[in-house]
């Protein structure tokens, strides 16, 4: 194709100025230089010539044409096609331009037939030269007298280039729904695609918006022609444009818009919407009548009630607002509250606790871990991650549990937190809840429910010298219970370990010790306890026999105490309530109480002995323990805690030979106890 | 319609014949088979530009001319006129054939493709398995269709690909033989969805579609 370009432009540039003329202009204007009188002919001749003649003065300007480009390449209804260009620059002469295309499997070279139909600088192919599914080559070249330069060739084929024309014909018309007005659009496909056999495929999309907004909506409609719009604006004026796509090729332009007014239809709303207002309007005046009439208070009171302030006996506001929490609290304290008779406590002492803290509750723990650090706890809150008390760690034991956290906010007189689960596996070191459980009780006004087991009765606040002692000393003991279950054999050095529970030891009584925080389902009193907690106290008998991964133990209830009454001598009566006593394999269903306070040792230890019923190893082993101090409130720790409320708590718990007070048994305390 | 053939009319008799026995009617058919084909055609035009925004500028000299696809054999109309021309049966019969003549090569493309040097490797390859079930589906509806349409529509020409199994060795023309044959592909999903779009319009029984 190149060399039957070039002989192309030779011949083509022929018709050019020559050399020859452009030395003749430059005589002549040489002459007019030389200063003859020019009239006006002469002028407009220079004029005409000056382009030629000024370069020619100065330096020769011309040049070979710019290089062309074919811009893009269109067909509206795959019969036709037309190719547009972009010319170069001229070179300062005048230049021609020619497109030559060559078809696929032809090296024939053809020239564009018709220049003009499309316009300037098109090329336009009518249906005898457009075949499709056929490549077209196409080029242009750009000549003028001093050579020529051809545009980078194009392949095209024409299906691939279709672009319709507009759709024709559009119509909008208001049609109405029952009352409802809506639009109904129409239209027709542009006149040269033949979509009646098929040959084009369009899909259609219009566009609608409100007069003087910016905003179009647009809807697609497929195939069809005809589409209805909702939901319009009574009132409203709108315009309307639809294009069209073929199912492979270009969206077309936008047909002209069409414009529509929607006649106001909001009467018939208005009328309701009156009506709806003097309706309401009358129902609201005759609800004020009502009011007024049959009550002396005043709207006011309606509809901003005075906010209730506290009544808690001895509570005092001022108190709350100087912002000292443990005056506000320790002044809650009333002698007499709990009443701690004993006809009252037995009957009080019926129900029995429930605390159990299952891995699943591990969530709710970190909830309420906040909760538990608000919730003071000698030591336990040092682990705030963890939602757990951090006498709940293991491997914190002593320490946690015994340094003053600086927790003022609530004496915890009661001393640490019990662990019931001191061995048991990490997870359940979430007895965080119960811990912060046992808070709760110490301090009910504090604990926003975490785990309530306490029955109201059980709630006093030890802290501040309540002398309801026995409740909690019940609860001590019920824990002592356990954990001195925990503590058991010499051999479970490991219990404390991570490894919770398998002990090396196979003796096989069930020491399972399950406060169930019975918050929803038993009759807790303080309904806020969120989830039905199990503590377990595992001993390491009972899970070195079952050799179980870290899970299983957590959810084997075996125990529950049940704290039955506090007897005169101030000893609570503990007595396991059999159908908890779910051991696990190869335990015997030995339950054991620890009912009887032997007494306070040295370290102001409380130990419970067991009263047994069976078993002289159990018994030996209850009282090895005991020898251990099997049962430990940790007063000490808890009277190091300077909290004001913590010096009442000690005198009262010498008053009471020592029973533990704050009924936190520190597993800690218990789990370094130098036996093991 | 000015290209009413008395075999076009003969076919609608029998379109009618047909569509009173409860079966799926044929222009259901081919509505069905030319959505289809559309969606063929769609991935295919999707694949080509992929291929193009990664193809080496030096391959566009090396590239086959498009006269070189196996199936340039067939003879197919070139424009409007012919194709409105020829008879429902031949026209589904050239889509037939240039839907089988693709079996073979679309397995051939799916292999390469699965180690076609292109950064947009993995979407090419479940394109192109893409491709392989709506050209199976496809043709398997046309060869129900077929055998509503009469002995003619089961003609079938035979397009051998002669590519072996290999589409190159090197980067450089495993990528050029690939454009090479997806655009090959490109025109022949073209062809068969235009063929068929032109069948659906025949047999339809709502003109307003049309």
């Amino acid at each position: 194709m190149l060399n039957t370009g070039h002989d192309l432009v030779a011949t083509l540039s022929s018709d050019v100025s020559t050399e020859a003329e452009i030395e003749e202009s430059d005589r002549w204007y040489q002459r007019f230089v030389g200063g003859a009188m020019m009239t006006n002919v002469w002028e407009a001749v220079v004029l005409l010539l000056l382009p030629f003649l000024a370069p020619n003065a100065e330096g020769t300007q011309y040049s070979p044409p710019g290089k062309p480009a074919l811009t893009r390449c269109r067909s509206p209804e795959k019969e036709t096609f037309t190719c547009w260009w972009e010319p170069g620059s001229d070179g300062g002469l005048s230049t021609t331009y020619a497109l030559y295309y060559r078809k696929e499997n032809s090296e024939t070279v053809y020239e564009c037939p018709d220049y003009h139909t499309a316009g300037e600088n098109s090329c336009f192919f009518n249906k005898n030269d457009t075949s499709i599914w056929v490549n077209y080559n196409i080029t242009v070249v750009a000549t003028n007298a001093l050579g020529s330069s051809f545009s980078d060739p194009v392949d095209i084929d024409v299906v691939y280039i279709v672009k319709p024309n507009p759709p024709e014909e559009l119509n909008v018309t208001i049609m109405e729904d029952k009352g409802w007005p809506y639009l109904r659009v129409s239209w027709k496909p542009p006149q040269k695609a033949d979509t009646r056999s098929g040959w084009i495929t369009l899909i259609y999309e219009l566009r609608v918006k409100l007069e003087g907004e910016d905003d179009w909506e647009m809807h697609l409609a497929g195939q069809q022609k005809m589409f209805n719009i909702f939901s319009l604006r009574s009132g409203g004026s709108y315009h309307v444009q639809v294009r069209c796509k073929p199912d492979h090729g270009f969206w077309s332009e936008w047909s002209s818009a069409d414009y529509i007014k929607v006649p106001d239809y909001f009467h018939r709303e208005k009328s309701m919407w009156i009506l709806i207002t003097v309706f309401s309007t009358f129902i609201f005046l005759i609800f004020m009548c009502f009011l007024h009439m049959n009550s002396n208070r005043s709207l006011k009171y309606y509809i901003l009630p005075p906010i209730p302030g506290p009544k808690i006996k001895g509570f005092d506001k001022q108190l709350l607002k100087n912002g000292k929490s443990d005056e506000i609290f320790c002044a809650l304290v009333v002698p007499d509250f709990p009443p701690t008779t004993s006809s009252k406590c037995e009957n009080l002492m019926v129900e029995y606790l429930e605390v159990y803290v299952s891995e699943e509750q591990e969530l709710i723990l970190e909830e309420s871990k906040e909760l538990h650090n608000s919730l003071k706890c000698e030591g336990s809150t040092s682990d705030n991650d963890s939602g757990r008390g951090s006498c709940d760690s293991h491997t914190l034991l002593m320490d946690k549990c015994g340094e003053a956290k600086g927790d003022e906010r609530q004496t915890d007189g009661e001393g640490h937190p019990m662990e019931m689960e001191a061995q048991m596996h990490q997870r359940d070191w979430k007895e965080g809840t119960l811990s912060s459980a046992y808070q709760d009780i110490v301090s009910p006004d504090m604990s926003s429910g975490r785990v309530k087991t306490w029955p109201s009765v059980f709630s006093p606040l030890h802290q501040c010298g309540s002398t309801s002692l026995n409740q909690m000393n019940s609860l001590a003991m019920a824990k002592q219970h356990c954990l001195s279950d925990n503590l058991s054999p010499p051999g479970s050095a490991s219990s404390f370990l991570p490894q919770s529970g398998r002990s090396t030891t196979e003796t096989h009584r069930p020491n399972y010790c399950e406060f169930y925080s019975s918050d929803k389902q038993l009759s807790s009193p303080k309904p806020q306890a969120q989830t039905h907690r199990k503590l377990q106290a595992h001993s390491d008998i009972n899970i070195s026999h079952k050799q179980a991964g870290l899970q299983s133990p957590a959810l084997r209830p075996t125990e529950y105490v049940e704290v039955q009454r506090v007897n005169k001598e101030d000893m609570v009566l503990l007595q396991p309530v059999e159908s908890g006593c779910v051991c696990g394999d190869g335990c015997p269903q030995v339950c054991q109480d620890y009912s009887k306070v032997k007494g306070l040792n040295s370290d102001n230890m409380l130990l419970l002995h067991r009263d047994v019923m069976e078993g002289e190893e159990v018994r030996s082993h209850c009282e090895k323990q005991e020898t251990n101090g099997c049962i430990t409130s940790h007063i000490t720790p808890a009277t190091q805690k300077p909290t004001d409320c913590i010096p009442t708590v000690t005198p009262i718990v010498q008053k009471e030979m020592g029973l533990a007070v704050s009924g936190y048994v520190d597993t800690a305390a218990m789990l370094t106890l130098p036996t093991h | 319609m000015a290209h009413r053939t008395k075999g076009s009319k003969l076919f609608i008799t029998v379109l009618y014949v047909v569509t009173s026995c409860s079966a799926v009617p044929i222009s259901d058919l081919l509505d069905r088979a030319s959505q289809r084909s559309d969606r063929m055609h769609s991935l295919s035009r999707t694949l080509t530009h992929e291929l193009d925004s990664h193809f080496p500028p030096i391959g566009r000299m090396m590239s086959p001319r498009p006269s070189m696809c196996h199936t340039s054999s067939l003879q197919t109309p070139s424009d409007k006129m012919q194709t409105l021309q020829v008879s429902e049966s031949d026209l589904l019969s050239l889509a037939r054939s240039l839907l089988q003549a693709w079996l073979d090569p679309l397995v051939v493309l799916s292999a390469s493709a699965r180690t076609l040097p292109h950064p947009a490797q993995n979407a090419i390859s479940n394109k192109i398995q893409e491709l392989q079930e709506h050209s199976k589906n496809l043709g398997d509806g046309l060869d129900i269709l077929s055998g509503k349409m009469g002995p003619e529509a089961q003609n079938l020409s035979f397009l051998p690909f002669r590519g072996g199994n290999e589409i190159g060795q090197d980067r450089i023309s495993k990528l050029v033989n690939f454009h090479f044959l997806m655009s090959c592909f490109r025109r022949d999903s073209h062809k068969i969805d235009s063929f068929l779009k032109v069948l659906r319009c025949r047999a339809t029984m709502q003109p307003e579609l049309c």
